[in-house]
């Protein structure tokens, strides 16, 4: 076996995974608290990597930055999630709370809709060419590495900038208030405002956390693969929904572990399977097909007892 | 005088959900031309009970037997075309269709003509038609001047609240069952539409024909219509009998007042 | 008989026990009175075949007095996506199942029907068979698409189906170098090319050919399943799938078998979009990996959903919407007096009583002119750009700042008129009057500088995802339906 290989493919799966967590965390999120499936979230992510991009760029873009280049990423970041954030309280507050009540079918075909419009307005705006981050410029081609292990200081960012957030996410749910509130309306949403909390505001919460947690994933991306363009969302969202799916629609450690396993399977399965850099996405697929025939719950979601 | 072969007959039916046991050891019987009312307190397992006779959920022990034939294990299409339908509590009508589609669209299990029969208007599929619509019409007339013609073509969202659960009925018969579940027929009622309620179960039975399993929390409709009552309290039959023997009986009495809980204190 | 047909509540009695929701949506279909209550009451009480003339009719002249070039863009393409439409609304209108993979069927059916009837590949086979052999394909792949369904409900299975057309783009994409077992190089799809020079189609010794023929030949298509697909609506299977839509629980216990019911829809929606797909590869003699993309797919929802979901009639008027007007915009004349139409025809019918009518059309000339000659006074930059081709765009020239260099400064009144959009439907009164007026002013200046050059691509996708966002907001039912879709 070429180890060499498999911890290159390991170590970008783990890159991979970071993002598609991460974005699977809004999916879950706001799954959890609505019921709803968040289509315009990939797009989310990809208004993130745009905002990344002209955050660099007006801090004197990649070659001669302003500032010190780690101060840029922060502000990068900061940037990318507060507009995403702000984006995605905006899309739920437009585009879904009037239809709270409605049918299900109809906020999802509002988000549908949704997501149609941001990536159409991306191409209008920004182009249809891809734009480049230039990395190389920025932060410079320095690897770590140990043994075969390399890593490179992208790579290294997304993966301990991810972990920091989840963590931080966990702790926000677990511990704060707004995080309490958060799991008692998804957990009944009528009982929960009738017990006080403002569900509008608690959801509110969700989706701008949830968005902001895109919009870093849209910068990590870019930081890593360098291009970023209007289409980019679609397939994004799409594996971050799957991976939320396979670790448990509704779980916040269940979006994490699927995220990293999407991540990882899709990286073996370019690496390993006939013809994987061309069909990756079909394996990608057919694992969530397999998984959710097998157990539609997900991996460590809960089973849904149907009330009659 | 309690026929030889029961029509319904549960034999030791349990059910439990991750622990929690909702029926155990369940045995009941409806005869033929019976109405046969369920009490009992709320989480008693009463509708758990109607979930499992029309298979919805799948009893973990036991045996459900129709007309002597086991209905375990069918799918719930299954069992309602063996000659089981049932309401709902909670109300399930097909909202945005129209009322007499409603119970034109039930009779699905008692057709058989394909899409395509349909599509080249065969004979078989155009007399299925005919006689599906005579049937939606047929039982929409049982309710005489509260379900009149002009309402048929409406959507079923339209209708008021009492009318919505006449519909319900009114689905159900239409599947043309051997045995009606009722599940809380007088549910939201006002006294008014509750008495009427209670008429037209005697109704169902003198004109219609149907054996009946009712669960009701109105004493005042158990009473009014019962042939015998079954008292069910945590999914275990605490009483069975007449509609006088079961209410006087202590244990239904425990069961509804909590007379164990003021014992203990 | 005329006693029985008055409701014996009187109608302003508060209604127990209605939906709520239903209810208010509904109200808005009662308000109708004058011309169009009138259409609506003759449209609904008209028998079936007086509907379908209405269309018919129109649709035969058509030809006769169009050019060849509308003829293809106005007429066969709208008949196109209308048979698309038919069947989608099985699927989603009638059985209420989210499927976001629909286009994959259209595609089978495309590349199906080029596979065995086109130069690339070398087979030749007459149309009958080759179209049935393309329907039947599609509808075998919608048949396994639709096998999940059994265990997935709503999102679940609008996920998987969305990934599974995605898959199928890859699979065009690059079915040309599949090269493991038990493919080894085998060509199934041309790749990124595309399957090109497929045949035109063959009928008992009548080959379409032209526009016209294409026209006919598409129309007889579309005639014949919309016929077919209304017989199986009022039938027990059409009636238990809007059961199957309305409460897949009570249509499981009122005797209906909803897996199957679930595959059916599945399969008949799946047939006609391969029935459509063998046409479109021999209209436009090939298939190629971008015309099967999401931009189709929601072109094509917009349809059904804008023309009322579960209702046939809606599919031909939400085609003739949704493809007419992008059509009507390509050319940047007719866009602009579309345009200006719709913004006038807008603020006519929805802005009331006429004293905010009057302050709505005075501010925003006012505006206009004001800020032109402001900006024609010292600030010469903002008029110094080109005005747009055509007579309309001239004069409004007059009223519309038309900078020099704009892309910047568009793009950001773009997202201003965005906000601004969404800022209104938070207002009520005399304050939605008062923001109204740089509303449409700075919509208008977006629209002159920046929307009407990209009519073809990003303007015409941007309206329809706002379109039905907008739809589901206002009227979820869309033009025809009355029924709102539950998905559990």
């Amino acid at each position: 076996m070429n180890w060499s290989l498999f911890w290159d493919l390991t170590v970008s799966g783990l890159t991979l995974g970071s993002v598609y967590a991460l974005i699977a965390l809004g999916y879950t999120m706001v799954y959890g608290i609505l019921k709803l499936l968040n289509f315009a979230h990939g797009d989310v992510y990809m208004i993130g990597a745009f905002m990344g991009w002209f955050a660099l760029h007006w801090l004197g873009g990649p070659v001669n930055p302003s500032a010190t280049a780690w101060l840029v990423v922060v502000l990068m970041f900061l940037f990318a999630m507060v507009a995403c954030g702000g984006l995605g309280v905006a899309i739920e507050r437009f585009a879904y709370r009037p239809l709270r009540n409605a049918p299900r079918i109809a906020p999802l075909i509002s988000a549908l809709g949704v997501s149609f419009f941001l990536q159409n307005s991306a191409l209008l705006l920004f182009g249809a060419s891809f734009r480049d981050y230039d990395t190389f410029h920025l932060i410079g081609a320095k690897t770590y590495n140990y043994k075969d292990i390399f890593l490179s200081v992208p790579q290294l960012l997304t993966i301990v900038s991810a972990i920091g957030l989840m963590i931080g996410l966990t702790l926000l749910v677990a511990r704060t208030k707004i995080g309490k509130a958060m799991r008692a309306t998804s957990f009944d949403r009528e009982a929960a405002s009738m017990m006080g909390i403002d569900v509008d505001r608690v959801i509110a919460s969700t989706f701008f956390i949830g968005s902001a947690l895109a919009g870093a994933a849209g910068v990590m991306f870019a930081l890593v693969f360098g291009q970023i363009y209007h289409f980019m969302g679609f397939l994004a969202g799409l594996k971050g929904f799957t991976a939320a799916v396979i670790g448990g629609i509704g779980s916040i450690p269940g979006a994490m572990l699927g995220g990293l396993l999407v991540g990882l399977a899709e990286s073996y399965a370019t690496g390993y399977l006939p013809q994987g850099s061309t069909f990756q996405n079909l394996y990608v697929f057919a694992l969530l097909i397999l998984i959710i025939l097998i157990r539609p719950s997900g991996l460590l979601g809960k089973a849904d007892v149907k009330k009659v | 005088m309690a026929a030889t072969q029961p029509l319904l007959a549960l034999r030791g039916v349990s059910k439990s959900f991750g622990g929690l046991t909702v029926i155990s050891d369940l045995d009941l019987h409806v005869d033929e031309g019976e109405i046969v009312s369920v009490i009992g307190p709320n989480g008693a397992g009463k509708t758990t009970l109607f979930n499992i006779i029309t298979g919805v959920y799948r009893p973990d022990e036991g045996e459900i037997l129709l007309e002597e034939q086991s209905i375990v294990g069918l799918d719930p299409h299954q069992v309602t075309n063996r000659g089981v339908a049932r309401t709902f509590q909670t109300l399930r009508l097909f909202l945005n269709m129209s009322v007499r589609e409603n119970v034109m669209a039930v009779q699905y299990g008692r057709t058989k003509s394909s899409p395509f029969e349909a599509m080249l208007r065969l004979p078989r599929a155009r007399r299925e038609e005919r006689e599906i619509r005579q049937r939606a019409e047929e039982k929409l007339s049982f309710f005489g001047q509260r379900l009149v013609g002009y309402r048929w073509d409406q959507p079923a969202y339209s209708l008021s609240y009492a009318n919505r659960r006449r519909l319900e009925i009114a689905r159900a018969m239409a599947t043309e069952p051997r045995i009606l579940l009722l599940d809380e027929p007088a549910a939201g009622m006002n006294p008014a539409e509750t008495q009427e309620i209670t008429e037209l179960i005697g109704k169902l039975r003198e004109e219609g024909r149907y054996t009946i399993l009712v669960i009701e929390h109105d004493m005042h409709v158990v009473e009014g219509i019962s042939d015998r009552v079954v008292a069910l309290d945590h999914g275990v039959k605490i009483a069975e009998g007449s509609f006088d023997a079961v209410a006087t009986d202590p244990r239904v009495i425990e069961a509804y007042l909590g007379l164990r809980k003021a014992e203990t204190k | 008989m005329a006693d029985e047909l008055t409701p014996q509540v009187p109608p302003d009695q508060p209604r127990i026990g209605v939906d709520e929701w239903v209810a208010s949506v509904e109200g808005k279909r009662e308000r109708y009175r004058g011309p169009v209550g009138w259409l609506r009451r003759g449209w609904d009480t008209a028998p079936a075949g007086a509907r379908l003339l209405a269309f018919v009719i129109p649709a035969a002249i058509f030809p006769l007095v169009t050019t060849e070039g509308n003829l293809f863009r106005y007429g066969l393409i709208t008949l196109l996506y209308a048979l698309l439409g038919l069947g989608l609304n099985v699927t989603v209108g009638f059985a209420g199942l989210l499927d976001l993979g629909y286009i994959a069927f259209f595609g089978f059916g495309a590349y199906t029907y080029g596979y065995v009837a086109s130069v690339h590949t070398g087979h030749h086979w007459p149309a009958v068979p080759a179209i049935l052999l393309a329907i039947a394909v599609a509808a075998l792949i919608g048949f396994i698409v639709g096998f999940p369904s059994r265990r997935l409900v709503g999102d679940y299975l609008a996920i998987v189906t969305l990934f599974f057309g995605q898959a199928f783009v890859v699979f065009v994409n690059n079915g040309d170098r599949i090269n493991f077992w038990p493919f080894n190089r085998t060509d199934l799809t041309g790749g990124a090319n595309g399957l090109d020079n497929i045949d035109p189609l063959k009928l008992f010794g009548w080959t379409v050919n032209t526009t016209k023929e294409y026209y006919w030949f598409t129309l007889g298509a579309f005639l014949l399943v919309i016929i077919l697909l209304y017989l199986v609506s009022e039938s027990r299977t059409g009636r238990a799938w809007k059961a199957l839509r309305e409460d897949p629980l009570a249509a499981e216990v009122m005797s209906m078998p909803v897996n199957r019911l679930k595959l059916m829809a599945f399969v008949f929606g799946a047939a006609i979009a391969g029935f459509a797909g063998a046409i479109y590869g021999s209209v436009q003699t090939g298939a190629f990996p971008g015309d099967f993309d999401v931009g189709l797919l929601i072109t094509i929802y917009a349809i059904v959903i804008l023309g009322g979901a579960g209702s046939l009639a809606g599919v031909i008027v939400g085609a003739l919407v949704v493809n007419g007007v992008p059509e009507l915009l390509r050319d940047p004349n007719q866009a602009e007096w579309v345009f200006y139409t719709a913004l006038v025809l807008l603020v006519l019918t929805k802005v009331r009583p006429w004293q905010k009518l009057v302050t709505v059309v005075g501010g925003t000339l006012a505006l206009g002119f004001a800020l032109v000659a402001i900006a024609d006074a010292w600030f010469p930059r903002w008029t110094a750009g080109e005005p747009n081709t055509g007579k309309l765009a001239h004069w409004v020239s007059h009223w519309m700042l038309l900078p020099s260099h704009a892309t910047q400064i568009a793009n950001w009144a773009y997202a201003l008129t965005i906000a601004l959009i969404l800022v209104l439907t938070l207002l009520r009164g005399w304050w939605r009057t008062i923001v109204m007026i740089p509303t449409i002013y700075v919509g208008a200046f977006a629209w002159e500088n920046l929307l009407v050059e990209q009519t073809v691509g990003a303007t015409r996708f941007l309206l329809l995802g706002a379109l039905l966002v907008v739809l589901m907001n206002a009227r979820p039912q869309g033009l025809f339906g009355t029924a709102r879709v539950e998905i559990v």
